[in-house]
């Protein structure tokens, strides 16, 4: 699957929700995964106690990951040229979260049909956890 | 707990589909290599965010980075990530990263007070040479919690 040039107008939007009620059980397997064993994503004690969050929270690339699904769904597997973002907010656990990508620019470069993608990641407050861009090859 | 590093980092097949189900991807190209050989793959393709799922196979584990840019673990966030991609990464290759320039800054942040600022660039190459990722990073040390 991938988007056509022909198909999509600058301002189109495609959103999913990417998680529902996140479970501190996907942060470790993330963190086991990943490697990442910062102890600020699985250690409750650590987490509160000696660095003062709330609660343990989720690793910026779970997010941003989760994210990028929404992304390949939207432009299709191996089409993405770039995909960069900041982390804006934690995302704790039972957040749910919605993936939304905008498109902002549709071009040519080098012979290829290219689409800018801003993307934008909320909470179920509305809370934005993630700002974003990407830009991803079309078919003519 | 060890962390050895040895060299080069292996795009493997199951650590391909064990990192999509972390995710909550059920892309059958993540999982399914029959799929993706169906689909003309070489095999299965790594998601967008794939490489850093094995960042702490290179040369440099997170403790150690950490101690040589003398951050304090409590209070390092990962402020963003960026990913330049020349082509898919696919199941079988092995690829390698050149640790690039690590540029630190200060930025008066509106919510963690003065914030240090890291960003470390990765170029991940594969067996031939040949650049298929470039990455940029950015850590940030904040003075205290970040409150919301």
């Amino acid at each position: 699957m991938a988007l056509k040039a022909s198909n999509i107008n600058v301002g189109d939007t495609y959103a999913e929700e990417i998680c529902r009620n996140l479970s501190r059980t996907q942060i470790v397997q993330y963190a086991g995964v990943s490697g990442d064993y910062n102890p600020l994503h699985s250690d409750e004690i650590y987490t509160t106690e000696i660095a003062g969050y709330p609660s343990i929270f989720a690793h910026g690339m779970l997010s941003m990951g989760m994210t990028g699904k929404m992304l390949t769904n939207f432009v299709g597997d191996g089409r993405l040229k770039s995909y960069g973002v900041r982390f804006t907010s934690q995302v704790f656990p039972g957040a749910t979260l919605t993936a939304t990508a905008t498109i902002t620019s549709i071009r040519q470069e080098a012979g290829e049909h290219l689409a800018d993608i801003e993307i934008s990641t909320t909470d179920e407050t509305g809370n934005e956890v993630i700002k974003g861009q990407a830009s991803a090859i079309l078919d003519a | 707990m060890a962390f050895i590093n040895p060299p080069g980092l292996p795009i493997e097949r199951g650590k391909v589909h064990e990192f999509a189900n972390s995710i909550g991807a059920e892309e059958p190209l993540y999982h399914d290599e029959e799929a993706a050989k169906a689909a003309g793959l070489p095999s299965v393709v790594a998601p967008p965010t794939y490489t850093s799922a094995q960042a702490f196979f290179g040369e440099k584990n997170a403790p150690n980075m950490f101690k040589d840019l003398d951050l304090d673990l409590r209070f390092v966030l990962h402020g963003g990530q960026e990913f330049i991609y020349e082509r898919p990464v696919f199941a079988g290759e092995v690829l390698t990263a050149v640790p690039g320039e690590v540029v630190a800054s200060t930025k008066e942040g509106k919510r963690g007070g003065s914030m240090k600022i890291f960003d470390t660039f990765t170029d991940y190459k594969n067996q031939d040479g040949e650049v298929v990722m470039r990455v940029k990073n950015t850590l940030l040390q904040t003075a205290g919690v970040v409150k919301e």
